[in-house]
């Protein structure tokens, strides 16, 4: 285990005063992740550095982050995978949120939209194992099929979603229109529409998806599929909720 | 809605306590408290779920793995977990686990095993190796017995932030990214804190009728504010999660507990846990690549393909142990304590050391009936019962102390 | 709902920096540019054919004008925005319904190349090679 010296460019905020970066150098073995860094930074350096951070295995969503300017999970992000050996490693919030204070950034209206999504946090599991977010991981095994217990209808599982907030950072449009769902809202909309045979709440959460705000405003960047780190696919959600209002609006003018 | 101005004078009045720590102790016991009509504020240096629970193994144990070494634990534990699915039904996942034999001794340890979740009240199923393949067709072939328990998986940040978004709503304050810098302490009491808000720079300070230590492994740091001592050891482990998830259900060494003998699925990954190992600063753990490398071998005991599969975290964290007689880390008792610093001539500090995420509430309403009973607040406990709000919730509560909208560019 | 970050004209622009980004963003980019640049286009264009209303003269002088290799070359630039923006636009219309999202980025591929050999023959055409 080599021990690298790390240099860090992080952005510093405090309200009040101007924005700027501060450069730490910090010391951490070469197999440690940017957590590892951001962490050895407050606890070596400055403990007023203000991050996220709560599980260290992308299971929590809290440390989202720009690393070089790409919205990724620092607890996942291996250092060798992002620093070139030299440069100083840029480390910036999510954009398109409130930067409450260095890296930190107000979530609240992204838990405003998940809310209003509806989309319980558990979710039926698959019925063959493994399962994975990263298709490469698995690459040498194959499939299997999963017998449930006498007792059992079903297991389950988190969802994939994990509200990193990594989509709304990446998205164009999450710029240009205040009160857009977001990948991430619109995604757990269709999640929760496909969970649910209540007629009601399935017209609600529609409703939603075809409002001002809803699915009618992504303009196919598609970076939020290619940004999410748990495989969400957002971008395809939208576009499978988009198909399903056609085929609805179709359906009414035949009248059927 | 009731009368709400009643309320908040009812709150106005009522004995304010400061809680150190937003941790799974922490947020139960702000939970606790504020319903048996206590004012509560949360002190939290970082984001919630900052320390040691954050990085927790995610198990929620039948308590299976301790019925033959630990029965106190044991029967806290299922008694919890059954608590929990009735509190926080939408934040587990409920698939069961097993506890599998791969030697002739682990198979000698069976008979032990079913006697003691007997004993716990643990439900406990000793089922085939041929069901146990089919239901969990990556566990290793070669197993020779399988007893099925009632092992769930929870996920510590929303737990913590379901426990705290409760709390707010009846009331509590709760201030993350601030840091409490020191005690304010009389001749025999602790009477408030100093604190800094990280994120403004802000210093500031609070008065309290009481202060719950509920820091983890920093719980002695603070103690000694007040100079006086909590003894625990600061004791590491590792966990490696992997890129992709190899179960349903958690997989338990069917023996007494060691090193790497549990794998607990969660999401989309499998976590291979744990280590144990002193450590001198909780703030600065190096992990030691050995220790990522049993976590491999040991995995792939129970899971032969985990070699196949990359790795996708690895997390360490100080748990926070109390000492007791002993030296072997894993001796150290894993039930939790409280300690009323009023014996140790400062009254009005009370820290809670110890424990698991499991059974954080019933830590929570022990620290809570202590409290109530030094403040002469007379109330049931009601956490038992209590369906908790949405963790989503916490987020969108008001902070009063929220930092300005700036574009980061 | 909150309204999420608060400098609007800074964000307006942030689409602009593709550095990083993945090829849906950089199809996105494209298109925008190029939707800009038809717009502009489409207003010239009035502009020069209102020519048509000052006589034959004005008109012809355009013309002899229109046909320098460099006015030329404007042309092939203009084809080529109508073609981005064009096939580009198919492959909008076609993952906007939700119809072959999974492909998005090798049909983004194959547009830019049919355009691209509809682009080469075209220029070769309007320069009589």
């Amino acid at each position: 285990m080599n021990m690298l010296k790390v240099p860090l460019q992080i952005f510093r905020h405090k309200p009040g005063q101007p924005s700027r970066y501060d450069t730490f150098t910090v010391e951490i073995p070469d197999s440690a992740h940017v957590i590892d860094a951001i962490d050895a930074a407050w606890a070596v350096h400055d403990p007023s550095l203000t991050f996220r951070r709560a599980c260290h295995h992308s299971s929590c969503g809290s440390c989202a982050i720009r690393i070089n300017g790409v919205e990724k999970l620092p607890c996942i992000t291996k250092l060798s995978d992002v620093w070139d050996g030299r440069t100083p490693l840029r480390l910036d919030p999510l954009r398109n949120f409130p930067v409450v204070s260095d890296l930190v950034v107000d979530i609240s209206g992204f838990f405003q939209r998940m809310s209003a999504a509806e989309m319980a946090i558990t979710c039926e599991a698959e019925a063959f194992l493994p399962f994975t977010v990263d298709r490469f991981a698995v690459a040498e095994l194959e499939p299997k099929a999963v017998e449930l217990p006498a007792d059992f209808s079903r297991f389950n599982r988190f969802e994939q979603c994990i509200e990193c907030g990594i989509c709304m950072s990446a998205c164009p449009t999450m710029a240009a229109d205040e009160r857009f769902l977001g990948p991430a809202g619109l995604a757990a909309i269709y999640q929760a529409r496909h969970k649910t045979d209540d007629s009601r709440k399935v017209a609600h959460l529609l409703g939603l998806a075809d409002g001002e705000h809803g699915v009618w405003r992504c303009h196919s960047a598609f970076e939020c599929t290619e940004a999410c780190p748990q495989a969400v696919d957002p971008a395809g959600k939208i576009m499978a909720l988009r198909r399903e209002l056609i085929a609805r609006r179709f359906s009414k003018l035949w009248g059927k | 809605m009731g009368n709400v101005g009643a309320e908040k004078e009812k709150l106005e009045i009522a004995p304010h306590v400061i809680i150190i720590g937003a941790g799974s102790t922490g947020s139960a016991t702000a939970h606790d408290l504020t319903l048996r009509g206590l004012r509560v504020t949360v002190i939290e240096r970082g984001e919630v779920a900052f320390g040691t629970t954050g990085r927790n193994h995610c198990l929620l144990h039948s308590g299976g793995r301790y019925c033959v070494t630990d029965r106190e634990s044991a029967i806290e534990c299922i008694d919890e977990n059954m608590i929990l699915r009735k509190i926080m039904p939408d934040l587990l996942e409920l698939n069961d686990g097993l506890f599998v034999a791969l030697t002739e001794a682990d198979l000698a340890f069976k008979e032990r095993f079913l006697e003691g979740c007997a004993a716990c009240h643990i439900p406990a199923t000793d089922i085939s190796v041929d069901h146990a393949l089919a239901i969990e067709p990556f566990l290793n072939p070669k197993i020779l017995a399988a007893v099925r328990v009632p092992d769930g998986v929870f996920e510590p940040f929303r737990f913590c932030l379901a426990f705290l978004a409760t709390a707010r709503e009846n009331g509590a304050v709760v201030r993350t990214y601030t840091e409490v810098t020191d005690l304010l302490c009389s001749a025999k009491n602790v009477t408030g804190v100093k604190i800094q808000d990280h994120r403004t720079g802000k210093k500031e300070t609070l008065d309290a009728d009481l202060i719950v230590n509920a820091a983890g492994p920093w719980a002695g740091e603070i103690a000694a504010k007040a100079k006086v001592t909590v003894p625990e050891i600061p004791t590491a482990g590792v966990m490696v999660a992997l890129d992709c998830r190899l179960n349903n259900m958690v997989l338990n060494r069917l023996n007494k507990p060691s090193d790497g003998d549990i794998v607990v699925p969660q999401r989309a990954t499998s976590v291979i846990g744990t280590t144990s190992w002193v450590v001198e600063d909780p703030d600065l753990i190096t992990i030691p690549a050995e220790h990522v490398d049993r976590m491999i071998s040991q995995g792939e005991q129970l899971i032969p393909a985990v070699r196949k599969v990359p790795m996708r975290a690895k997390m360490a964290v100080a748990r926070p142990l109390i000492a007791k007689s002993g030296t072997d880390a894993r001796d150290v008792s894993r039930t939790f304590e409280c300690f009323d610093h009023e014996r140790d001539g400062m009254n009005g500090f009370v820290t809670i050391a110890g424990g698991k995420t499991t059974t954080a509430r019933a830590m929570a309403e022990k620290v809570t009936d202590i409290v109530c009973r030094k403040l002469d607040v007379r109330a049931e406990c009601r956490t038992r019962d209590t369906l908790l709000a949405s963790y989503r919730l916490f987020f969108q509560q008001s902070d009063p102390r929220n930092g300005s909208s700036v574009s980061s560019g | 709902m909150a309204t999420l970050d608060s400098r609007r004209v800074s964000r307006a622009g942030r689409w602009l920096d593709v550095r990083r980004r993945r090829l849906g963003m950089w199809a996105y980019a494209l298109n925008r540019i190029t939707g800009i640049g038809l717009v502009v286009y489409l207003y010239l264009h009035l502009g020069i054919l209102s020519l048509l209303t000052r006589g034959q003269s004005a008109w012809d002088s355009f013309v002899s004008l229109a046909r320098s290799p460099f006015y030329l070359a404007l042309d092939v630039i203009l084809l080529a925005g109508i073609l981005i923006h064009g096939l580009n636009g198919m492959r909008i219309a076609l993952t906007g319904c939700g119809i072959g999202v999974g492909a998005q980025k090798a049909i983004f591929i194959v547009l830019m190349i049919v355009g691209a050999i509809a682009l080469g023959v075209a220029a070769l055409k309007i320069f009589h090679i």
